[in-house]
């Protein structure tokens, strides 16, 4: 029990030092990533939890969400504000996809180690895979919408 | 119970409505960023304002996975807030601007208000209209003034702009 609350702080910490990794030129980039992935995580994360598939034993704001607050608020989105910042723009095909399925492969690896150990997350009805392909997907929408936003004048 | 599925039905509507009739095309970006704004923060807090009993929501949509209100923080109010932000007066005065965030609060919270009365889809607890007033301001000051920060320096954006194309 007590090294779940050791990761789940280490997740903040971690986390929290990415901020200071993002370049202050592209501040604005990462907080429109950062918002948008949010908006993802947030909402299909409760999804997934009222659906039965994913469980989150021990989390934060226990007694009024039962979804994970760390993951889907803060360290998840964070990822994606920083794989946006660095993205290699202009690079060929086989190296933007290689930067997804880095991002994509250590995202689901870290899960997957979290689930086997700690009671942080339960998969019910989930798979490896599963969490892979939506990970991968949700980066790539929210570059997508990076990609809008920042795309021409907006007045 | 169906009173509660109409309203929020009508919220999804209304809001997908408003978001594309009052947003001016050359706004997209700024509603865009205005609604996920408030989103992330109304959240935050309305997950301190259940924790400590100032609110609930009995009705709601996923009662499993939480015990927040989805549609209004996910959706309603942040469309609303995307409407205001992005037809804002940059250029008026203060006391006009300050009118204009008092009278929409105001409203918000006689609307809110109605909710609470006629529906199950939010309950107030130890929070009263006043107090609710002044969470609903806080929540806009606080997003507009995040919305006025990201938006400031234009040249800012566009250096963003080069990093992102």
């Amino acid at each position: 029990m007590r090294v779940d609350y050791w990761i789940l702080a280490s997740v903040y910490v971690i986390s929290a030092g990415l901020i200071f990794l993002i370049p202050r030129d592209r501040i604005r980039l990462a907080v429109a990533a950062f918002l948008f992935k949010q908006a993802i995580t947030f909402l299909i994360g409760l999804v997934v939890v009222q659906a039965g598939l994913i469980e989150y034993p021990i989390r934060e704001f226990a007694s009024v969400n039962r979804t994970s607050f760390s993951y889907e608020y803060f360290a998840f989105p964070l990822m994606c504000a920083y794989f946006n910042v660095r993205y290699p723009n202009g690079r060929s095909i086989p190296i933007q996809l290689g930067y997804y399925a880095v991002y994509s492969i250590v995202l689901t690896v870290m899960e997957v180690i979290i689930e086997t150990y700690t009671d942080l997350i339960e998969y019910i009805h989930w798979e490896w895979y599963v969490s892979l392909i939506t990970i991968g997907l949700s980066f790539w929408i929210t570059r997508m919408f990076c990609v809008w936003f920042f795309a021409k004048a907006s007045d | 119970m169906w009173v509660e599925r109409l309203v929020l039905v009508l919220m999804w509507l209304s809001g997908a409505l408003v978001l594309v009739v009052f947003i001016p095309s050359n706004k997209r970006r700024e509603g865009a960023l205005a609604l996920l704004v408030l989103q992330a923060i109304i959240w935050l807090c309305d997950l301190f304002a259940f924790r400590y009993g100032l609110l609930s929501a009995p009705v709601r949509e996923f009662p499993k996975a939480t015990d927040l209100s989805i549609t209004i923080n996910y959706f309603f109010y942040p469309a609303l807030f995307a409407v205001f932000y992005s037809r804002r007066k940059e250029k008026a005065g203060l006391a006009r601007r300050a009118t204009m965030l008092v009278l929409w609060i105001t409203c918000l919270t006689i609307f809110d208000g109605l909710i609470e009365q006629y529906t199950g889809l939010l309950e107030y607890g130890k929070i009263t209209t006043y107090g609710m007033w002044l969470y609903l301001w806080l929540l806009y000051y606080t997003s507009l003034s995040f919305c006025d920060w990201f938006f400031k320096k234009r040249t800012l954006f566009r250096a963003d702009r080069r990093r992102v194309l």
